[in-house]
């Protein structure tokens, strides 16, 4: 059901464009927002949805955006395979409640391979998977890394991966295609395998 | 998960009237990290009907210093403290300590409060859908016992309890070396006096008491904080240590050394203070120290290893005083 104003019975695409009206047209308080919804920015993208309080982010972006770079190996926060970029943290989405993500901005792999960040070309290069469930948490860890330690140290890129873990060890190959990745973002030549 | 009520508190207030509404059958929510983990498993002896989120409550989240004292809210994650540069700086064995705790992503969400207030690891207590109604849970008995023991108390059990369940954190010995104190939503606690070990509880709050602030006075020597675990990244301690240690024309006035994950609480190892008192920090007075800090360990069948590693670790945290 759309929103509707229950002051003039007006009907609207989003709550929050209600809410606009009935401040601009009705000069009150718009309405509580109803618990449980909320607003998320993924990818650029802008979503609202209602969640109940027990489902988790991995969930959300997962099931029900539809975003299966997102995934679960053991949902206990753990592992690092399910991390996103939100508000500039890489954070666990099995970690963590929908419901406490209103108003969030989130990346994921699909934006992040989107935007064509350097570093899905240097993880191809440098042969960072095997069976790849794990790299889409490694390359996100690895993006939030880089958004703010534009040239890490192999030390450095060690740490911030030490909670993303590979069933099928890849761990020598990640630190190689980070720091080309860094290379390239600074403009530089990337180096041999 | 099965669900719960949800509630953003967006004041203390807020918090406390809908925990006191709730009595023992809420949680308080901030990072989540160890309450989502032990809610999917089922372990809580209550599963919780509602959870509290803290994270909406402003001005929980700041890393202030003034006069002389270190503020850190609650809410602030164990990430910003490990960068932060007065905390690296002027207490390191805490910036230390929260840069050794967990991953990067659990360092990103885990908030300091949280920290101190995390359960016990014990893995008959963590065994999923209360496997083992342990003492612990409200039961008879305790599985470590008679069970395997490797990872726990080389101190004996709680006094009343007898419960041999080691405390994990990394953060809580530094704050205790530190002379830190917990602000609370209705006081202020010394952290060596804020650890107490009963049914479903590691502290002493009460149920609807709210964890807002640490404080932690600018050391008068330097401090640092020293970890063994098996592996480098995630894992919680085998044996921690946090040392602050005071020095005067070569001798040491002063030393406060605390151990963790050795005991059902942070192990203030009195033993190894007294025996720096007046001594110069060297390889022979530090390797005395750790013997002193662990002559009183009564190891468990699995355990003995761990009083090798302690006596280690209070020699490092010294060593690392210098
Ligand atoms: S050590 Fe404590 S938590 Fe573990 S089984 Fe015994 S009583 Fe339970
Ligand atoms: S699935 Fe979230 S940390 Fe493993
Ligand atoms: S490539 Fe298979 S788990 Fe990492």
């Amino acid at each position: 059901m759309p929103p509707i104003c229950p002051y003039c019975s007006t009907t609207f695409d989003a709550v929050d464009k209600l809410k606009t009206h009935i401040i601009a047209e009705h000069g009150a308080e718009p309405l509580p927002r109803p618990e449980g919804l909320i607003d998320l920015m993924v990818n650029g993208e802008r979503y609202e949805l209602q969640v109940e309080p027990n489902v988790t982010l991995y969930t959300v972006i997962h099931d029900r955006l539809g975003l299966t770079g997102v995934k679960m190996f053991c949902d206990r926060g753990a592992c690092g395979s399910c991390t996103v970029i939100m508000n500039g943290r890489p954070v666990l989405s099995c970690m963590t409640l929908a419901i406490e993500c209103d108003s969030a901005t989130i990346e994921t792999a699909e934006g992040i391979a989107a935007a064509k960040h350097p570093l899905i070309e240097t993880y191809v290069k440098h042969h960072c998977m095997q069976c790849g469930y794990c790299t889409p948490g490694f390359v996100v860890t690895a993006k939030a890394l880089l958004d703010r330690n534009p040239n890490p140290t192999e030390e450095e890129i060690r740490e911030a991966l030490s909670g993303n873990l590979c069933r099928c060890g890849t761990y020598p190959q990640h630190p190689k295609a980070v720091a080309e990745a860094a290379k390239l973002l600074q403009g530089g030549e990337g180096g041999t395998r | 998960m099965k669900n719960f009520a949800h509630i953003n508190a967006r004041s203390l207030d807020e918090a406390v009237t809908a925990l006191q509404r709730y009595g023992k059958r809420a949680a308080i929510i901030a990072g989540g990290t160890d309450l989502l983990g032990k809610m999917k498993d089922e372990i809580l002896p209550a599963y919780p009907e509602a959870l509290v989120n803290i994270k909406t409550i402003p001005g929980l989240n700041l890393i202030e210093e003034k006069k002389g004292t270190l503020s850190i809210g609650a809410l602030t994650r164990l990430e910003d403290i490990a960068i932060d540069a007065r905390i690296i700086d002027g207490y390191p064995a805490l910036a230390e300590a929260a840069r050794r705790t967990a991953s990067t992503h659990l360092r990103e969400m885990g908030t300091i409060g949280g920290n101190i207030c995390q359960d016990i690891r014990c893995w008959y207590y963590r065994n999923q859908n209360n496997r083992f109604a342990c003492l612990r849970k409200g039961g008879g008995r305790c599985y470590a016992i008679d069970g395997d023991n490797r990872y726990h108390s080389i101190f004996g059990g709680s006094v009343e309890q007898g419960c041999y369940a080691v405390h994990p954190s990394d953060t809580a010995p530094a704050l205790i070396a530190l002379d830190a104190t917990i602000k609370t939503s209705r006081r202020s606690i010394k952290a060596e006096d804020f650890f107490q070990v009963s049914v479903a509880k590691t502290t002493v709050l009460d149920d609807d008491e709210i964890v807002t602030e640490i404080q932690i006075p600018k050391p008068a020597g330097t401090s640092a904080f020293v970890k063994f675990a098996l592996r480098k990244a995630i894992d919680f301690p085998i044996v921690n240590c946090a040392a602050m240690v005071t020095v005067s024309k070569k001798k040491v006035t002063a030393a406060r050394i605390c151990l963790n994950a050795v005991y059902v609480k942070p192990y203030r190892a009195t033993a190894a203070e007294d025996a720096m008192k007046g001594k110069a920090i060297n390889e022979a007075n530090a390797e005395a120290a750790g013997a002193a800090a662990v002559s009183g360990a009564r190891p468990m069948p699995y355990n003995a290893y761990m009083v090798q590693i302690a006596k280690t670790m209070v020699k490092r945290a010294i060593l690392g005083c210098a």
